[in-house]
């Protein structure tokens, strides 16, 4: 009855929802008339996707030019507005054998669902031609495979992570901007440098030790890996114990946000201290430029903001890519239709146009060439896109996610963290309180 | 009454100055101003917020700022395929479907459990206490799955037709043990009468029981107007949705958010239940004065 009071408990109902469908998933197989793809687009399809008003209206674009291009195809569009609400919608549906034909996902989640056996592997699709992905970087498109090595969602839209600058601040600070191909002791000189002479109440970086994003960029540039192949943690304990040795010296050295500050900081890129012009320098989704770039305006005081590349480190650039797909669950009973759709939505010119690049940067290089080229887009997004095109050229190593990863690496290493951050545990307590609690849930 | 009431405080306590009442007066009120105001800064700045530009809404912890639009309303207003118009709509629907039908059903029930002798009644009592304990997670997808079988998704019988079947074990619960309480020599009275058992629920049990049917009427309108998860999971057509599905389209975790038009129609979205309280509270204290007399 109180359903308003228990949301919070619906991630613990997800997975058991998944575990239901992993029960009754097996029996009914393939529901579709062709593993390949191939076959008659014809008939209704529906397709899920999350995305606030704006995206929804850009989505709903495309499948018109998608039904106006296949004459008696249907599409049945299912947006959901929040992140999490939408995989909460998505796991019960999972757990019911009724997802769409179409279902968005990320890398972050794929493999939940792939442990399951919920989703068709896409690769007979390319072999048929059903789906084309000769457009597609390799090292794009691997973020799309699972852990056995199968491709199960096509990547459409790369979001990657990027180093923000307060380009403001930073000029007045005296430091510019971090010379290319700088380095993890570059940067962290650099904030040290600028928080000399940065104002009152400004610190030059969030206290992060805790998030995830800035840990995968420093374990790819020392070419370590984040998970092994069992899905297990792919690092050692000494190499977390440097990590956050490093945030430490920096945050003690009153570099960073006090702990206390950045436990109750809002989650948004574009409500965030860097939004706000409080830190100087912070990670920030690449396509969160243009809504903090907004927020940052909206102070008043005339600052600006740019995105620069992760640190590299002797193993090369730091990026990771995230990109979002659409994957065709086994029980979807049209897959010719649902393979034409991704096919279109990710491949076609047109189809690119009309998404204009909502979701991180087309995958498709002919789709992203046309939008930089495009003078209606503003030059944000533009820099959203040719940075994109810089951390592509420097290939970046693809990440697959373990099953389980959302739920448990996320929300632990933020917590071990902050035990170290709030002085309630030492660095070499905390890191083994983090081991062990991955470990034991990770890969199941 | 009351006047009587006042004049006759100095006569019981006739060492208490009536001007040391009135100071006491004052300061407990002021006190419990100042409480109050902590208590609804948060809806003030929702409030205060709502008014300003999209990209000043996070401009600090204050109420005021120079700049004030009525834009958000307006942009709020219109956002999305349907309106607001449609989307409030919509939730008054299922809100008003559901408390009849909660109405209906609970106080039947109710009436069956309080009233009547049948076989197996406490056993059917308890299961029907135990529903209760059933954490909703647990039938979250067995509903799902059942609804999907009939056909319901996309429509609005999944959030409604379950509250005509008397579902709500609390509510059924709460009117159980209001009913108890009422006398059962009203009953008998009217049964002398020629009443039967309809008659004795229409006009003796159910005009008495005003305050348990107006808690009833008030809960299940907040939560259902509130209800976010049942509209996510049954509605998918966007000119079906209702208020908070709506709201939360605003937000875009990995997009373009619009906080000022959110917080515009949150405060909108807040009115009905802030209005419904009042008119039921107002039922609630007529209710109990009613029973008070008996």
């Amino acid at each position: 009855m109180k359903w308003i009071r228990r949301s919070s408990g619906i991630a613990a109902a997800a997975g058991l929802a998944l575990t239901l469908a992993a029960c009754s998933g097996g029996a009914e197989g393939a529901g579709g008339d062709s593993q390949d793809g191939t076959g008659d687009v014809s008939g209704q399809i529906a397709v899920a996707w999350w995305g606030g008003e704006a995206r929804s209206a850009k989505t709903n674009a495309v499948i018109d030019l998608f039904t106006a291009q296949n004459d008696g195809v249907k599409v049945d569009g299912q947006a959901t507005a929040d992140f999490s609400k939408y995989f909460d919608k998505l796991n019960v549906q999972a757990a019911s054998q009724s997802l769409p034909c179409a279902v968005q996902l990320q890398g972050r989640q794929v493999n939940d669902y792939t442990k399951n056996d919920l989703l068709m592997p896409l690769d007979p699709m390319i072999e048929s031609g059903a789906i084309d992905v000769s457009d597609i970087p390799k090292s794009v498109l691997d973020n799309g495979r699972g852990t056995d090595g199968k491709l199960y969602f096509l990547p459409y839209g790369a979001a990657y992570d990027a180093v923000g600058i307060n380009t403001t601040l930073a000029d007045e600070a005296g430091v510019g901007l971090p010379e290319e191909g700088y380095d993890w002791d570059d940067y962290m000189s650099y904030l040290t440098e600028a928080q000399e002479s940065l104002p009152e109440g400004v610190r030059a970086i969030d206290s992060n030790g805790g998030r995830p994003n800035f840990f995968i960029g420093w374990t790819l540039a020392n070419g370590k890996s984040l998970f092994n192949d069992e899905g297990k943690l792919g690092f050692t304990e000494q190499d977390l114990t440097e990590y956050w040795n490093m945030w430490e010296t920096v945050r003690k050295a009153g570099v960073t946000m006090p702990a206390a500050r950045t436990a109750e900081e809002p989650t948004g890129p574009d409500q965030g201290f860097f939004a706000t012009g409080e830190v100087m320098s912070d990670t920030i989704p690449g396509n969160a430029l243009t809504p903090a770039t907004e927020t940052l305006e909206g102070q008043g005081e005339g600052q600006e903001m740019t995105t620069i590349p992760f640190p590299s480190g002797p193993a090369g650039s730091g990026n990771a890519l995230y990109p979002s797909g659409f994957a065709i669950p086994v029980s979807c009973d049209n897959v010719p239709t649902a393979a034409a759709f991704i096919d279109f939505f990710t491949n076609d010119l047109e189809a690119g146009k009309a998404f204009a690049a909502d979701n991180g940067a087309p995958t498709n290089t002919k789709v992203l060439e046309a939008l930089i080229a495009d003078d209606s887009l503003t030059p944000t997004k533009k820099h959203e896109l040719e940075l994109y095109k810089q951390i592509v050229e420097s290939d970046p190593q693809a990440i697959v996610f373990p099953p389980g990863y959302q739920a448990t690496f996320e929300s632990s290493f933020k917590r071990a963290y902050e035990d170290v951050s709030f002085g309630k545990s030492t660095v070499e307590d905390a890191v083994k309180q983090f081991f062990s609690e991955a470990n034991s849930s990770l890969g199941t | 009454m009351t006047s009587v009431k006042t004049h006759t405080i100095p006569r019981i306590y006739p060492g208490t100055p009536v001007k040391n009442t009135f100071v006491r007066a004052i300061i407990r009120h002021a006190l419990l101003i100042c409480v109050l105001f902590v208590l609804l800064y948060p809806l003030l700045w929702l409030l205060g917020a709502s008014f300003r530009p999209n990209n000043e809404v996070f401009n600090g912890l204050g109420l005021f700022s120079e700049n004030y639009t009525i834009q958000n309303y307006i942009d709020g207003w219109g956002a999305g395929s349907a309106s607001f118009t449609r989307y409030f709509g919509n939730s008054l629907l299922v809100t008003v479907v559901s408390i009849l039908g909660n109405l209906f059903s609970c106080s039947l029930t109710a009436y069956a459990f309080a009233r009547l002798n049948f076989p197996f009644k406490n056993a059917l009592f308890a299961i029907l206490i135990g529903t209760m304990l059933l954490p909703m997670h647990v039938t979250l997808v067995p509903q799902y799955i059942l609804f999907n079988k009939l056909g319901w998704i996309n429509t609005y019988f999944p959030l409604t037709i379950p509250h005509w079947l008397g579902v709500d074990a609390f509510f059924i619960f709460l009117m159980v043990q209001f009913i108890r309480n009422l006398p059962r020599e009203l009953d008998e009275s009217a049964r002398l009468d020629g009443c039967g058992h309809f008659g004795i629920f229409l006009r003796i049990v159910m005009p008495l029981s005003l305050p348990a049917i107006g808690t009833t009427a008030m809960f299940t309108f907040i939560w259902t107007w509130n209800d976010f998860l049942g509209p996510l999971l049954y509605l998918n057509r966007s000119d079906m949705q209702t208020v908070p599905l709506a709201l939360n389209a605003f937000l875009d975790s990995t997009g373009q958010s619009s906080y000022g038009e959110l917080f515009a129609m949150s405060v909108l979205s807040l009115a009905p239940i802030v209005g419904f309280f009042i008119v039921s509270q107002r039922l609630l204290i007529e209710g109990i004065a009613t029973t008070g007399m008996k």
